[in-house]
């Protein structure tokens, strides 16, 4: 069975080997920053963790789980089209809704698709082009359409079980990304690894998503609705 | 350090982080909606301020400072206007209005300008506080 293989792998020497650390060295990252600054700063924010503590929780879970999936595309470099598109589609489109879903329920619709759009295309692209400009087109519709729908969702559930909604989106959304890299380790396991890097850019990214997610949802412009 | 140990260490930390979170966020504004189903007010203290519809928004509406106020809508006021949030210092007041005589109930405000909006956010006014 291909998923076992996948499961053991998890353990290998291949690029799969090194996914766990990479959801381990996001999440340090993340809760480094954010226990940091909650100590220094935000516990003095009235509020704070009702209002920003839950998505900020859950920003960083979700960047855990998004950026082994591109360490993962990376190392493979190049893909046929159909996998391509489905990475670029994938990536994009979880990469748009989540962080559109959580900006939205601090700051607004409006900032919450705009952010949700932006990391969703940026990343959709960079993990759609393994397969040329399919991948990349499919990347910037997904990003687009995730990060509106991201934040419309959000914004539609805010009197109706908002956090109960967003520890689902957020679960099924995991096990999507879960079920990408089993596809992409199915679809390159007689593949030999292209790219070698090391965890320093797993830091930087995770350091640079979870910091614009901080900023805007502490001391970024919100909607009227939030008073 | 193997795989599985790292796994452990992920689940324990999130564990610990995610506790933290719920456990100082239960009784959070995100996760509460004030209801007034039920709630008296007095007989001639409180004022009544009637919703209307303008375009797609709310008539921006008034109010008297210090006292509280019941909020309704008239017939202009459609689809999803009808279920209006209001929220103040970070507790929010909202309720689905579905006929004329259905009010929301809200605390006496000070002076100032409070935007509201529909459930959906997508509707929106300002009760003017003078």
């Amino acid at each position: 069975m291909t998923f076992q293989e996948f499961i053991k792998e998890l353990n290998g020497d291949r690029v799969e080997g090194e996914l766990i650390k990479t959801i381990f060295y996001s999440l340090i990252t993340s809760f480094l920053i954010l226990g940091l600054l909650y100590f220094f700063r935000f516990r003095y924010i009235e509020g704070f963790i009702e209002k920003q503590g839950y998505f900020l929780f859950f920003s960083a879970l979700s960047y855990a789980f998004i950026i082994p999936a591109i360490r993962q595309v990376r190392a493979y470099k190049e893909f046929a089209c159909m996998s391509g598109m489905m990475i670029g589609m994938t990536t994009g489109m979880i990469a748009g809704f989540l962080p559109g879903f959580y900006v939205a329920s601090t700051n607004g619709m409006f900032i919450g698709s705009i952010f949700g759009m932006s990391i969703g295309i940026i990343l959709g692209i960079w993990n759609g082009k393994c397969c040329g400009i399919m991948g990349v087109i499919e990347g910037i519709m997904a990003g687009f359409m995730g990060g509106l729908m991201g934040a419309m969702t959000a914004f539609m559930l805010f009197n109706d079980h908002l956090i109960t909604s967003m520890i689902i989106v957020f679960i099924i959304s995991s096990v999507i990304l879960v079920l990408l890299n089993y596809m992409i380790y199915k679809e390159m396991k007689e593949n030999e690894r292209q790219i070698q890097e090391d965890h320093l850019w797993t830091f930087v990214i995770t350091f640079i998503l979870i910091n614009l997610t901080i900023w805007l949802m502490v001391f970024g412009p919100r909607s009227g609705v939030f008073g | 350090m193997k795989n599985a140990t790292i796994l452990i260490f992920i689940v324990i930390m999130i564990l610990a982080v995610g506790g933290f979170v719920f456990a100082n966020g239960k009784n959070g504004t995100t996760a509460k909606v004030v209801s007034n189903e039920g709630q008296v007010i007095v007989q001639g203290q409180a004022q009544n301020v009637i919703l209307s519809q303008s375009g797609y928004n709310y008539k921006d509406i008034t109010a008297e400072a210090d006292k509280p106020i019941t909020i309704s809508a008239d017939s202009s006021v459609g689809g999803c206007l009808r279920s209006v949030v209001f929220n103040f210092n970070g507790k929010k007041y909202s309720k689905y209005l579905k006929t004329t005589e259905d009010t929301l109930e809200l605390p006496a405000l000070s002076k100032g300008t409070y935007s509201f909006s529909c459930s959906m956010g997508m509707g929106y006014g300002k009760l003017i506080v003078k």
